[in-house]
């Protein structure tokens, strides 16, 4: 067949639908749906934000009411609220950056890829960011006379959120993998 | 704008352009279920995008704009997510097949485009449809050369393939 006749079969559809739709189901769905829509990337943003400055001013609160406190423990609040602090700037320049992205297709491949950079970057960072935490917190405990097997706990434990971080990690590389191979088929002829 | 007035736009954005809208469903999923899951992303996508809409396209261009690209990204969230989504059985569907049987020659037509990827889809649809090199370009954000090489080559596929042997004796 030559390519007029492929396109009087495809015309052929335009006279008779192909589907009927349920439109109160439809309408119930959007709206569940828009109810439900948190994005993962803000969620994850403030849940960050909201952890680290929580967690942070309270552990130097009770530090500094707390006589004999050690260093660490301040070093460790002071991280806790400078990740907070570097969470949020790092949001409102995310937001910036928004509506940089033209409608075309490549446009939006664009900003999904970017807003899967960044939360490759963002959960590359917290992976990194439990090092410093853990080391400050089984210093801080071992300096406050804790016994030697609590603080091994305590390594195992933070072994296991560098696992579950990697794993969170891997899922936005892969996500970003996939949208730059799209982005690819998309400019090569 | 009002939730109101963007229900009555959406509604009559339905009623305009599902024709253009269940091609995308059907070129891009082949299940039932999927092309309810498919038809709810689309209609989500564009609902939202009721306000972002400035009239410097057609609405036409502006619908098929946000299909093809909910189509696109569905494909591989989708294939990711076959096995943990929820079961049309504990959901109502939005879409049911309309009972008129379809040409099989369309049928076909639709299983050879299911064999391109994404972005091929996306460009014998818009071919289909009528879309011009300079319509597809814009859309697309790709050059309108580049446009013409890719169709090029998909038109001399689906010749190709037509004029093999298959079931439906075409």
């Amino acid at each position: 067949m030559e390519f007029d006749e492929l396109q009087k079969i495809w015309d052929s559809q335009n006279q008779r639908p192909m589907y009927m739709i349920n439109e109160d189901a439809l309408h119930n769905r959007i709206h569940t749906k828009k109810a439900k829509a948190s994005h993962i990337t803000n969620a994850s943003e403030w849940l960050l934000i909201g952890v680290n400055a929580g967690a942070g001013g309270l552990l130097l609160g009770l530090t500094v009411s707390k006589v004999g406190s050690t260093v660490f423990m301040y070093l460790l609040a002071g991280w806790m609220l400078i990740t907070a602090l570097a969470v949020l700037v790092s949001r409102i320049r995310r937001l910036q950056r928004e509506n940089r992205f033209d409608r075309s297709l490549v446009g939006e491949l664009d900003h999904a890829i970017a807003m899967t950079t960044y939360q490759v970057r963002l959960s590359q960072l917290m992976r990194w960011n439990n090092l410093p935490i853990a080391l400050l917190v089984i210093a801080g405990l071992l300096e406050g006379g804790k016994p030697l097997w609590f603080a091994f706990a305590l390594v195992l434990f933070f072994i296991l959120v560098n696992f579950a971080s990697g794993w969170e990690h891997r899922f936005y590389q892969s996500r970003k993998l996939e949208l730059e191979t799209l982005q690819r088929k998309l400019q090569q002829g | 704008m009002t939730e109101s007035e963007q229900n009555n736009i959406f509604g009559k954005w339905l009623q305009q352009h599902k024709g253009q809208i269940f091609k995308v469903v059907r070129a891009y999923a082949a299940t039932t279920m999927d092309q309810d899951d498919l038809f709810q992303e689309i209609m989500i996508q564009v609902w939202h995008s009721i306000p972002a809409f400035r009239k410097e396209s057609l609405v036409n261009t502006w619908v098929y704009r946000i299909a093809l690209n909910t189509a696109i990204k569905w494909v591989g969230k989708e294939q990711k997510y076959a096995k943990s989504r929820e079961s049309l059985d504990t959901v109502q569907a939005v879409l049911q097949e309309a009972k008129v049987p379809l040409d099989e020659r369309l049928s076909w037509l639709y299983e050879e485009i299911h064999k391109f990827d994404e972005i091929d889809r996306s460009i014998t649809l818009l071919l289909l449809d009528g879309f011009s090199y300079k319509e597809m370009a814009a859309m697309l954000g790709i050059t309108e050369s580049n446009v013409g090489v890719k169709i090029n080559r998909i038109k001399k596929q689906l010749i190709a393939r037509s004029k093999q042997l298959n079931p439906y004796g075409i």
